[in-house]
């Protein structure tokens, strides 16, 4: 019995299988049944490098614009302490429309050249393709897309060869002129450090080292200069001043000023939240890190935790972005709720979050709405970093569950992972995690990273029965993807409004689109598009059949 | 714990001008004996109205008050006592236990050591001094108290009990061990299985602690300490709702345990229920006056509840006192910025920043480099 009757949180979708039994509410999807046959190598030795545990990030992008979700793979690579025996290459899988997938990667052009970490997808030059960039540890990558089912590595030339041991990444328009930027975390400084082997444990082997044994670093920022060049600016700001071990970020206006902040989750030092206070009267530029005063820097017992997947989204549902960050095991993970006064406050005990992840370490994470109710809830793939931690802790585990929460009509969200299907009761060694509707049913499927494995593909049974309105948003004076814009739309007696965050998770990129839930309603009465600045439009439609796709250009309506 | 001994005088005549207040000592003295603590109470409180400088009656009235569990007003009249006759062990022995169930662990400490040091031929002493020392953290104080009463007298469980648990906390395993192995010789007891647990929860064996002191539970519930050190092996198991449970049963025996004030304190402020932790904390602190960690989370509670000069106040002091203490100059720093004060706040950040990088600097990937 996979369908969640009740959780005291109202009722829960699963749909019914031919057999008339409830259907889980997501389910695994096997490599032969998608013909996803990759598998990530982690390069794991003796003696336990770092980046060997970190990867692989993941994402939902549709390449050849043909409006089906497509996969990128991040993989490992050659590095100064790895020389790969056999080829090792990230991987692009085009989505053949029947659930199936076929390897592109090769044609593409997309197999990687370093020991890769995550990607960023992102219309970085406005020209309605899809763009990737990858970061490594080793050295970055840009693919620029040719429109003809191939990249190009415009690294170089676009300036955005960011060095040293880069994560997560995320496009946004901070300055809001009209073209995506670019922030790349950056974790710790790993030179001249690789051969630092933390062993003696209590089985006499090497082990990975907990990053607060290595020094912090600053991230990275780049203004695009509109011409497929960029500019590093963070210099002299804060977030260069700032010196973390960045692992997740997440773009995001958390005062609703309209200009997008950043949420950047840390391991073993505090987190920090960039206000984006907008130029300054010398043009730089204005950054203020306030993530200790704000709330959401420390432990509430002014401890830093071991920040890694991060999202934001407003859970609530009164207008202002929540934050969500994922720690490693007994820190527990943090429900951020907007005071809407620039502070926060810890709400995961009382959601019942603190409880259900005391003793995980979670990655790649997504605030959304996966049985299309109209309510945020949450999707966490966890694991442990340390591979041989089973050996000494009696609980914790290198593979860990996924969990699920669904948000009742309590506003809590609630751990339905007991009821959701086989697959929240395997284990395994997640680290991405990318959201995405791949069979474009309206229900968001989800793919997941898995270090030193197989990705995991996730199909969504639990939206069936609700009624949801896809969007394609395209910006024309604002970023083609729109990141930034306000979306409000109101079906029945509910009204709804979503901002588009852009980042997030770990090391991954989501599905550009936005699906709306809207419950049983049978219609979406009225949609109103806020664009980003610097567009000041705000398109409005009627009356919207529902569970379909529409592609929205600003100021075109439908199209 | 050991009952309040009655120090009753009889020889009043010294005092006792007349015949009335004689007959009423001696009345006060009868309803003593016979459990009418009331009634003795209140005649003692008027003999002394007349004979203040009574030192015995005082130490009479105080053991009554303490009868009644009316320990806040025991105090005082040992304390008049003690003034009068500094010499009087009774009373002071009196006093240290009334402290003792107050949960003012470290007065009683401090009480029974000058016992012990006036009156070494006292053998109830030591191990009331040990099981305080034990209570307080103070191992290595268990350890001199301990040590010569077990080497006088082997056969104690109690003493091997309260020796053993303190060498093993204080990483003496092995001497510990021997001590373990005599009480388990003795067959299956609590108090075996309270060490056994305690050696595992020193090499990181939490599930076989956990089960070991489950075992103890079972056999004693009533042995000191022993739901604290199984609440703390569940914690450590991730059985938070037993763990709770286990705190709370330690609570039933020994109320001012500090380590269960503590943690059902923070559980409760993590749960928001903030009347409930002040009472956690208050009690911890009864037990550990002044100590900083309590302290800290009473100023978070200030800070959860909108009281940040509250807080404020307190953890300017934590921080005066304990410069090192990163966690609370964060707290510090979010109290300032709250209070629009942020100069205050920034100072504060900063020194965050230095101890952060201090930490830092120390790391063996920072000399690497």
């Amino acid at each position: 019995m996979w369908l969640a009757s009740t959780v005291g949180a109202g009722q829960l979708l699963g749909g019914r299988g031919a057999s008339g039994q409830p259907q889980p509410l997501f389910v695994e999807v096997p490599p032969s049944a998608s013909g996803i046959e990759w598998v990530h190598e982690n390069a794991m030795s003796p003696s336990r490098y770092l980046p060997e545990a970190l990867g692989p990030g993941c994402a939902f992008l549709d390449f050849d614009n043909d409006g089906w979700m497509d996969i990128f793979l991040v993989n490992s690579g050659p590095s100064d302490f790895w020389t790969p025996s056999k080829p090792v290459r990230n991987a692009l899988y085009k989505n053949n429309r029947d659930g199936t997938f076929t390897d592109v990667t090769e044609k593409a052009g997309v197999t990687g050249a370093y020991f890769g970490m995550g990607a960023a997808v992102g219309d970085y030059d406005n020209d309605g393709w899809p763009d990737i960039f990858v970061t490594a540890y080793g050295k970055c990558i840009l693919y620029k897309n040719n429109h003809d089912g191939t990249f190009k590595d415009v690294t170089e030339k676009a300036g955005v060869a960011t060095p040293g041991w880069t994560t997560s990444a995320v496009w946004f328009d901070y300055d809001n002129d009209g073209r995506l930027d670019l922030f790349v975390c950056s974790f710790v400084d790993y030179s001249g450090v690789r051969k630092l082997e933390c062993g003696n444990n209590q089985i006499g082997r090497n082990y990975y080292c907990v990053p607060r044994v290595f020094k912090p670093t600053g991230s990275f920022l780049y203004h695009n200069n509109g011409d497929g060049t960029f500019t590093e600016v963070s210099k002299g700001t804060a977030i260069a001043k700032a010196l973390g071990k960045g692992l997740g970020v997440v773009a995001v206006d958390i005062n609703n000023d309209g200009r997008m902040d950043l949420f950047v989750a840390n391991d073993t030092v505090q987190n920090f939240l960039f206000m984006n206070r907008g130029p300054g009267s010398n043009g730089r530029w204005i950054w203020e890190e306030v993530a200790l005063q704000a709330g959401v820097g420390f432990s509430e017992s002014g401890r830093p935790r071991s920040g890694m997947g991060v999202d934001a989204a407003d859970l609530s549902g009164n207008g202002w972005q929540d934050l969500f960050v994922a720690n490693v095991d007994h820190e527990m993970f943090s429900v951020y709720e907007n005071n809407k006064d620039e502070t926060f406050r810890d709400a995961a005990q009382a959601h019942g979050v603190a409880r259900a992840t005391r003793l995980l370490s979670g990655w790649g994470l997504k605030y959304f709405d996966y049985d299309n109710d109209g309510s945020v809830d949450l999707l966490l793939a966890d694991g442990h970093p340390d591979d041989m931690i089973d050996s000494y802790s009696m609980q914790v585990k290198y593979k860990e569950p996924l969990l699920l929460f669904h948000q009742g009509v309590d506003r809590k969200l609630h751990d339905i992972s007991e009821s959701a299907g086989p697959v929240f009761q395997k284990y395994f060694a997640a680290r991405g995690l990318a959201v995405g509707d791949y069979d474009n049913d309206g229900a968001l499927d989800v793919l997941i990273g898995n270090n030193g494995g197989a990705p995991v593909l996730l199909k969504n049974n639990a939206a069936k029965g609700n009624n949801w309105l896809g969007l394609k948003l395209e910006g024309v004076t604002c970023n083609r993807d729109a990141i930034g814009a306000r979306i409000l739309w109101k079906a029945g007696v509910k009204s709804r409004q979503r901002l588009k965050n852009n980042g997030g998770s770990y090391l991954s990129s989501h599905d550009l689109r936005e699906v709306l839930g809207i419950g049983s309603a049978a219609q979406i009465d009225e949609l109103e598009i806020h664009w980003a600045a610097p567009s000041k439009r705000i398109e409005k439609l009627t009356n919207l059949a529902p569970n379909r796709y529409i592609r929205i250009i600003e100021g075109q309506g439908v199209v | 714990m050991r009952k309040f001994t009655v120090v009753l005088i009889l020889s009043i005549g010294a005092i006792a001008r007349a015949q009335t207040p004689q007959e009423l000592i001696q009345d006060a003295i009868q309803k003593q004996q016979a459990g009418d603590l009331e009634g003795a109470v209140a005649e003692y409180k008027q003999f002394l109205k007349l004979h203040p400088e009574a030192t015995a009656i005082h130490s009479n009235l105080g053991a009554a008050l303490a009868g009644l569990g009316r320990f806040e007003e025991a105090v005082p009249e040992y304390k008049t006592a003690l003034r009068q006759s500094p010499a009087l062990a009774a009373a002071r022995l009196n006093l240290a236990l009334v402290y003792y169930k107050m949960g003012r662990i470290a007065d009683a400490a401090r009480e029974l050591a000058r016992v012990r040091a006036e009156d070494p031929a006292n053998g109830q002493v030591p191990l009331l001094l040990g099981d305080c020392y034990l209570r307080m953290g103070r191992e290595k104080d268990v350890i001199r108290v301990l040590e010569p009463e077990e080497r006088k007298h082997p056969e104690d469980a109690a003493i091997a009990y309260m020796l053993g648990t303190a060498l093993i906390r204080d990483k003496q395993v092995e001497k510990g061990q021997l001590l373990v192995d005599r009480i388990l010789r003795n067959g299956d007891s609590a108090e075996a299985h309270l060490m056994l647990g305690s050696a595992k929860m020193n090499v990181s064996d939490f599930a076989g602690a956990r089960d070991e002191f489950a075992k103890a539970v079972a056999l004693n519930p009533n042995l000191a300490e022993v739901h604290v050190l199984y609440a703390k092996a569940l914690v450590l198991t991730g059985d938070s709702d037993q763990s709770s449970k286990e705190f709370k049963a330690e609570l039933a025996v020994n109320p001012f345990n500090f380590d269960s004030n503590l943690q059902l304190g923070a559980t409760s402020r993590q749960e928001q229920n903030y009347e409930q932790a002040n009472r956690y904390f208050t009690r911890a602190l009864k037990t550990r006056p002044g100590d900083p960690g309590v302290r800290y989370q009473l100023a978070l509670i200030d800070l959860d509840e909108g009281k940040p000069d509250e807080a404020r106040q307190m953890l300017e002091t934590l921080v005066r006192e304990s410069p090192q203490f990163t966690e609370a100059h964060v707290s510090l720093s979010i109290a300032y910025y709250r209070l629009k004060r942020p100069a205050d706040g920034k100072r504060e950040q900063e020194i965050v920043q230095k101890l952060t990088a201090e930490a830092q600097a120390k790391q063996p990937g920072a000399k690497a480099q």
